[in-house]
């Protein structure tokens, strides 16, 4: 009975944060209600199904070597070599341009003469240095005469591709040939197109700048795009920025 | 407070009778319902992630229920295969020619890149991608192209998002970097359930339907190898790979780790792995390491060999090699590039430059 005693100016402990404690209750039930039928949508950008084309990493050879017996094409039709050059002889040396072949660009540093490589009188061999005729499939032994370490390499694996299998007992290997990765008259090989960056976050392809170096944080192209290069960021390379003060000083 | 009310009851008077023991007053119906509904509505809550699974989401029992890969007889393992090849036929409308292809005695498989070769182009990455069934979207890829600055070999400063109109670039050098198939693998150490060990041909492998996705292993790799499936990966299906094996290229469930093996469904039967058939300048090389006359035998033997993260302790079978190269005075490049890495002007430029700076 003295627990139950009236105390009158005290207000009742429910209402004391002008909320009436009942409410709680029916307050998580709408908040659990609410919870289980919402799903969260969250938009996360992403590249949807990223394809490249199988014909852009076919194995095999890079470019399609002349045959052996060598033959080209004029006018439409495939000719053998000697259709046409037994009836012309042609200068020892010759560096004029040239009126047919035209699609040839020599670009072999010093070794930019025809009848080096070339047999004069027979054109469909190639001709060694001490006048040895070779036909067109023994061409590694041709271009062995000046580079003789990537001729060993070469021979041994070490250069070059090999397909088929890793296995030299299963008889199944063979080694792709010179110019079946190098163009003769141009060797050096060509840039080419890179295929697509890998996509990590799922944010779509990534532009990087012209002068890209070494992004250590992708993140924040997504998200701060207006943020500036940081120093530590940028560019190890070259460029005018680094040189500037160094010209100063000598003027 | 209705005990109160209860202990103002005179101990004189008879007992209570039973059905007096608690009435139910209008505030203990609404305290007692208010918490029933609350507790009901917070268990729909907690379950309620439940509604977005989907139809193959739930495991088989048979799958459930299959063993470990090195417990599984062959006749278990038959009837593993009989059900994968069921579920891919299911969902990808294409009968897999599924397989558990064994190591091969006496062959120890080593992979060596050509660094002086690399161009960095990607299509080892594509390929891979290809052959493997790995998921287009979110994409997954075993191999990364780093693009470093020529005349360093911290990773730090490699890039692996470049994006050229043409590659190579002339100020730098790519590594592309994979599962290196370690000998002292930590992923395999790191495994609590021993889902990924070494095979006997030095292949580390994964089997899909034993690992619980703790992702241990990715963090234990010092190569950044391994790639965890966070969704289902989805795979095209008139691109996906009929030819697969147990251990390799099998479509993978969500959330298990995967990772390069070599393409062991090819090589363990005397083929090239995708990305080496796939490289356009013969910088990738492949072989039996037990073999003295293989093309891997011979770079190990003679090339300039290194290993990354050396010291570490992984002992990997994935070497970088370089070629001879010609001297650096020939090299149109090299000034340019001893200039934008801050050394020392190469000699044949050298006089140059205090020329200059006398004036």
């Amino acid at each position: 009975m003295i627990d139950s005693a009236p105390q009158p100016h005290r207000p009742p402990p429910a209402t004391r944060l002008g909320l009436p404690i009942g409410a709680i209750g029916p307050l998580f039930v709408v908040v659990a209600v609410w919870l289980s039928f919402w799903s969260p949508k969250v938009e996360v950008p992403h590249a949807g199904v990223a394809t490249v084309s199988r014909d852009r990493f076919l194995p095999g050879a890079r470019r399609q070597p002349i045959g052996d017996p060598p033959a080209t094409n004029v006018g439409g039709f495939s000719h053998a070599c000697n259709e046409c050059h037994r009836l012309f002889d042609s200068p020892p040396v010759s560096r004029r341009t040239l009126m047919q072949h035209t699609a040839i660009v020599l670009n072999h540093g010093m070794n930019n003469q025809c009848f080096n490589c070339h047999d004069r009188k027979n054109r469909e061999k190639l001709v060694l240095h001490d006048g040895t005729l070779l036909p067109f499939s023994e061409v590694p032994r041709l271009c062995s005469q000046c580079h003789g370490t990537v001729f060993r390499d070469w021979q041994k694996g070490m250069h070059g591709k090999t397909m088929g299998s890793w296995n030299a007992a299963s008889g199944k290997q063979h080694r792709l040939s010179c110019n079946d990765c190098h163009d003769p008259h141009a060797p050096a090989y060509q840039g080419i197109i890179p295929l697509p960056a890998p996509n990590t976050l799922r944010m779509g392809n990534q532009e990087p700048a012209a002068e890209q170096e070494h992004r250590h944080m992708p993140l924040r192209q997504w998200s701060l795009p207006e943020m500036p290069e940081p120093e530590l960021m940028g560019p190890v390379q070259p460029g005018p920025e680094p040189t500037t003060p160094a010209k100063e000083d000598h003027q | 407070m209705t005990i109160r009310i209860w202990e103002g009851q005179s101990f004189n008077d008879p007992p209570p009778e039973p059905q007096r023991e608690a009435p139910v007053t209008r505030r203990s119906f609404l305290r007692t319902s208010s918490a029933a509904v609350g507790g009901v509505a917070a268990l729909a809550a907690a379950l309620s992630p439940l509604r977005d699974l989907k139809e193959d989401d739930a495991v088989s029992i048979d799958k459930f229920l299959q063993k470990h890969y090195k417990e599984m007889t062959p006749k278990e393992m038959e009837a593993a295969l009989a059900r994968i090849s069921a579920d891919v036929e299911k969902r990808y409308n294409i009968r897999p020619d599924i397989r558990d292809i064994k190591p091969m005695a006496g062959v120890e498989f080593v992979y060596a890149l050509n660094l002086s070769r690399c161009i960095g182009c990607r299509r080892c990455v594509h390929a891979c991608v290809n052959e493997n069934n790995q998921s287009r979207d979110p994409e997954i890829q075993y191999i990364r192209v780093v693009e470093m600055p020529r005349g360093t070999l911290d990773l730090e400063k490699g890039n692996h998002h470049y994006n050229r109109p043409t590659v190579p670039d002339a100020g730098h050098f790519y590594m592309p970097v994979q599962c290196h198939q370690c000998a002292n693998p930590p992923c395999v150490k790191v495994c609590p359930v021993e889902a990924t060990w070494k095979e006997l041909d030095g292949i580390v492998v994964i089997d899909y339907d034993w690992c619980i996705g703790c992702r241990y292993c990715e963090a234990a790799c010092p190569y950044w190898a391994r790639r965890f499936n966070f969704t289902k990966p989805s795979v095209p299906a008139d691109r996906l790979n009929p030819e697969m094996s147990y251990l390799s290229n099998r479509p993978r469930p969500k959330g298990v780790m995967e990772k390069c093996h070599f393409c062991l469904h090819r090589t363990r039967q005397g083929r090239l792995p995708a990305c080496l058939e796939a490289c356009p300048t013969g910088a990738r090389k492949f072989g039996n390491v037990l073999d003295p006359d293989s093309e891997v035998s011979q770079i190990l033997r003679t090339k300039r060999v290194f290993v990354l993260k050396e010291e570490v302790g992984t002992l990997p079978r994935f070497f970088y090699y370089f070629d001879e190269r010609y001297p650096r005075s020939l090299d149109p490049q090299a000034e340019s590039v001893a200039k934008s890495l801050g050394h020392a002007q190469p000699p044949a430029a050298a006089p140059a430059a205090p020329q200059e700076g006398h004036r």
